[in-house]
């Protein structure tokens, strides 16, 4: 049966997460080019394409990494083709490049950058507000709040840039992206075949006699989009009053549930802001006039507050603005419905909302009776990234720096592993790594995983042996993307839709830009590792070490691995708790099968994947057949 | 429908906690009702504990301290944390079956027992059923509908805006014959439990 996301019907309602809902826009927009780098909170959307791929009527690639994806995205809507391209937030840093030209160039088939960006870091190191970005490249944009808005405004903002010719831009956050909510289905449009490239270099080739009159097509079409804006359905203004309420993203939700329970609904004017730039000046003009105080409501950076600011001044307004300024709401994190209720009770000049209370006490924060022990996301057991630490800290303990990257074996920075030190951003665990050996003469391991290395550790690596940097670099191939919920990389053998037909292999990849010292090994195999480490150890110049072993998530399900044995602790066994002597194998490996039973270690049957990396810790671990 | 609810869920990865949600939310969504619902999940598949939302006749995906109608939790410690979420006078429905951070398996922190959980939680809420949704789901025929069970006993204490029948009309409308068989069974199961 095809899927409703696809073969769904116009007038029907399903139930969508945030970004299936944006699949769906796309699908009836008519797309027929999508091109990502998977990243949370923005992945379903790529890899619900890629599920559908076999019956949808669309190309579809993930890319290996951002720049590559908005360019090669950049590439088909200039020969015609609907596209849409996806990315979280901080992989519009690594496309910025492209992105900054592209709305110069114009996107003459429809274009539309899907940004998903991360308040509250729930998981990214930073939580950068990428609206900014609308208005450094020049990008209208849209900021959904709900699964139909994802839907609609998918759909219009493609509908848009292809009639405008102009990139635009799709701006969600996390609480957007995972959200799910009824979508009532439109009708699904079919475009006519792309038309191909359209020669003509004084439009699309911006060496700077073209680049020029390039920037004022820009401006020109961003004041088309500012006409869309003043009319748009998704900026409304509802109730009535002297203080009014301008809200954009989720605040919106936000804004709508906190009125709902202080039964304030029509009694502030709020301005809901979907089509947030350029900022529809007339109807803002309109909305202001008349208001004693303005209450702006955004996460993150005070974008709109600013910019209202300043229109204000221009319109020689004399109202009073809160937002970020006045310290009303952070600059930092995301919003709730209290939080917007107090402000909301500020600005129409209510006392200050009665202290929260929750059902243990005065005081949620300091409610529980005690410190509860923590659950950290760990590497799973038999995860192969455990086996490669666990080898290196053995031969470097503390004495080499850890340069680590984003990945799941960012997870090493936890005890007992503590493989990691520092980390900048995807690929830096080999230029940081090799600036910070040079610095000060420190020995440096970096580690990287495939993914990883395809989308920006390679060039830092050409740049290792160029300026003969001195550098270990570990690459933890787990023939996956395996942190962002295992999409194929150009190494991988195996999709989720079957094998890969062509494959980029590292070790010739590596040994192709003149590097010498390579060992390629499977970490499950400490001996080997353990040798390899040790001769690469104090060699100068660069070397690399592959740790080869598929992730046993990956592999149960792609490769239909199955376990054949499993660890069992011998009843022989001086264990950790019992006389303190022992306990190395708790101490250095913190497998999530481990566990104390009545103070003697013990390995659960169900948990453990087999890996038998515990066997060559300790020779009280010992293994026995089982598939359970 | 006027009704508003807020339900926050809590569980650890892997447990399931997101297909109850989303199960339960389709059930709201054929009741007629006007559903949100929300998940937090960066690396919930690595042991870290998974939360999610269901919001009935609200425009937010997210439930705030204090502000949840009902706390599922399934997983006692993670119940537990929870409870600043809920509100004064709100309703917890608890499995008893703890999965031991591995701090604790490990041996070097302690968490509380089940039993002092239990004290706690009931001290600390207006409404609170405990059952033991793992032994339920192997009852049934598959321990990862245990997270069903807690879902059935939530339908029988009649707080939600819509009946059994349509959790087991979704039941089978959205999964497959066996695997829906073993979750009805949990449902009920489940259901028995309140009493």
């Amino acid at each position: 049966m095809a899927h409703p996301l696809l073969a769904g019907a116009p007038g029907e309602t399903h139930l969508f997460l945030g970004n299936e809902a944006i699949v769906r826009g796309a699908i009836e927009a008519g797309i027929q080019f999508v091109s990502c780098y998977p990243g949370t909170p923005s992945s379903e959307v790529p890899d619900t394409f890629f599920r559908l791929s076999p019956e949808g009527s669309y190309t579809f690639e993930y890319s290996v990494n951002e720049k590559v994806a908005l360019e090669v995205a950049g590439g088909a809507t200039l020969a015609g083709a609907l596209s849409l391209v996806t990315m979280k937030h901080v992989g519009v840093n690594v496309a910025a490049d492209p992105l900054l030209t592209l709305t110069y160039v114009g996107s003459p088939g429809g274009f539309v950058l899907l940004s998903a960006d991360d308040p509250g870091c729930h998981s990214s190191q930073n939580e950068q507000d990428n609206r900014i970005y609308a208005r450094i490249a020049g990008l209208p944009c849209l900021e959904p709040a709900t699964a139909q808005e994802a839907k609609d405004m998918t759909r219009a903002a493609l509908e848009m840039s292809r009639t405008l010719g102009a990139p635009v831009l799709l701006r969600t956050t996390t609480r957007v992206n995972h959200l799910r909510g009824p979508v009532r289905l439109g009708e699904a449009t079919v475009l006519p075949k792309p038309a191909g490239f359209q020669k003509n270099p004084s439009r699309f080739v911006p060496i700077p006699a073209f680049a020029r009159p390039m920037h004022l097509r820009l401006l020109e079409t961003l004041e088309k989009a500012r006409a869309l804006a003043e009319t748009s359905p998704f900026n409304t203004v509802s109730g009535s009053g002297t203080v009014g309420v301008i809200a954009s993203g989720i605040s919106r939700a936000y804004l709508a549930d906190a009125l709902l329970e202080a039964d304030l609904t029509g009694t502030v004017k709020v301005l809901d802001l979907g089509f947030s730039y350029p900022l529809p000046e007339k109807l803002l003009e309109g909305f202001m006039s008349g208001l004693s105080t303005l209450l702006v409501l955004e996460e993150l950076e005070p974008v709109l507050e600013n910019e209202l600011r300043a229109l204000a001044q221009r319109l020689g307004l004399s109202l009073t603005i809160l937002g970020k300024t006045p310290g009303l709401l952070p600059r930092f994190g995301e919003y709730d419905v209290a939080m917007v209720a107090a402000a909301l009770r500020q600005a129409l000049g209510l006392p200050a909302p009665a202290p929260l209370a929750c059902s243990c006490g005065a005081d949620p924060v300091v409610a529980l009776p005690t410190p509860l022990p923590n659950r950290p996301p760990n590497l799973c057991a038999g995860c192969p990234h455990r086996a490669t630490y666990v080898a290196v800290r053995k031969i470097f303990g503390d004495t080499a720096v850890y340069s680590s990257d984003i990945g799941c074996y960012t997870l090493g920075i936890l005890p007992p592993l503590k493989a990691a030190d520092f980390l900048l951003c995807m690929g830096s665990s080999v230029s940081a790594g090799c600036g910070a050996a040079k610095a000060a003469g420190q020995t440096v391991v970096g580690f990287i995983g495939d993914s990883t290395f395809f989308h920006s550790g390679i060039t830092g690596l050409v740049n290792a042996v160029f300026n003969r940097h001195n550098i270990l670099l570990v690459i933890l191939d787990n023939r996956t993307t395996a942190m962002t919920g295992h999409q194929p990389n150009p190494g991988v053998d195996k999709t989720n839709l079957g094998d890969n037909p062509v494959r980029v292999e590292i070790e010739p990849l590596v040994r192709g830009l003149g590097i010498t010292n390579i060992r390629k090994v499977n970490p499950l195999n400490q001996k080997a590792t353990l040798a390899a480490i040790e001769e690469l150890k104090d060699l100068p110049g660069v070397r690399v070490l592959i740790a080869e072993e598929p992730c046993p998530l990956f592999a149960r399900r792609a490769y239909g691995q199955k376990r054949t044995q499993v660890a069992y602790v011998a009843a022989d066994c001086a264990s950790a708790a019992a006389d303190g002597t022992c306990g190395d194998c708790l101490n250095t490996l913190a497998c999530p099968a481990f566990y104390l039973d009545n103070g003697k270690m013990a390995i659960d049957p169900i948990l453990c994947a087999g890996c038998m990396l515990c066997l060559q810790v300790c020779k009280n671990i010992k293994a026995r057949k089982g598939d359970a | 429908m006027s009704t508003r609810l807020r339900i926050f869920m809590t569980g650890v990865g892997g447990q399931g906690t997101l297909t109850a949600t989303t199960l339960l939310a389709r059930a709201a969504l054929s009741a007629g009702c006007d559903v949100t619902s929300g998940e937090i999940h960066g690396m919930a598949q690595r042991g870290g504990v998974v939360e999610s939302t269901l919001l009935i006749g609200y425009k937010s995906p997210k439930i705030g301290h204090g502000e949840a109608d009902i706390l599922l939790g399934f997983e006692p410690l993670e119940t537990l944390r929870a409870l600043p979420y809920l509100k004064p006078g709100g309703l917890v429905l608890s499995s008893t079956e703890c999965l031991a951070p591995l701090s604790v398996a490990t041996g070097k922190e302690t968490a509380p027992s089940v039993e002092e959980i239990r004290a706690m939680v009931t001290a600390r809420c207006a409404t609170a059923c405990f059952l033991p949704c793992r032994s339920l789901g192997l009852q049934a025929g598959a321990v990862q509908s245990g997270n069903i069970a807690l879902l059935g006993a939530l339908c029988a204490l009649g707080v939600l805006p819509f009946g059994r029948e349509v959790v087991e009309a979704t039941i089978r409308a959205t999964m497959k014959p066996k695997v829906a068989e073993i979750n009805l069974k949990a449902l009920n199961l489940g259901a028995a439990c309140p009493a």
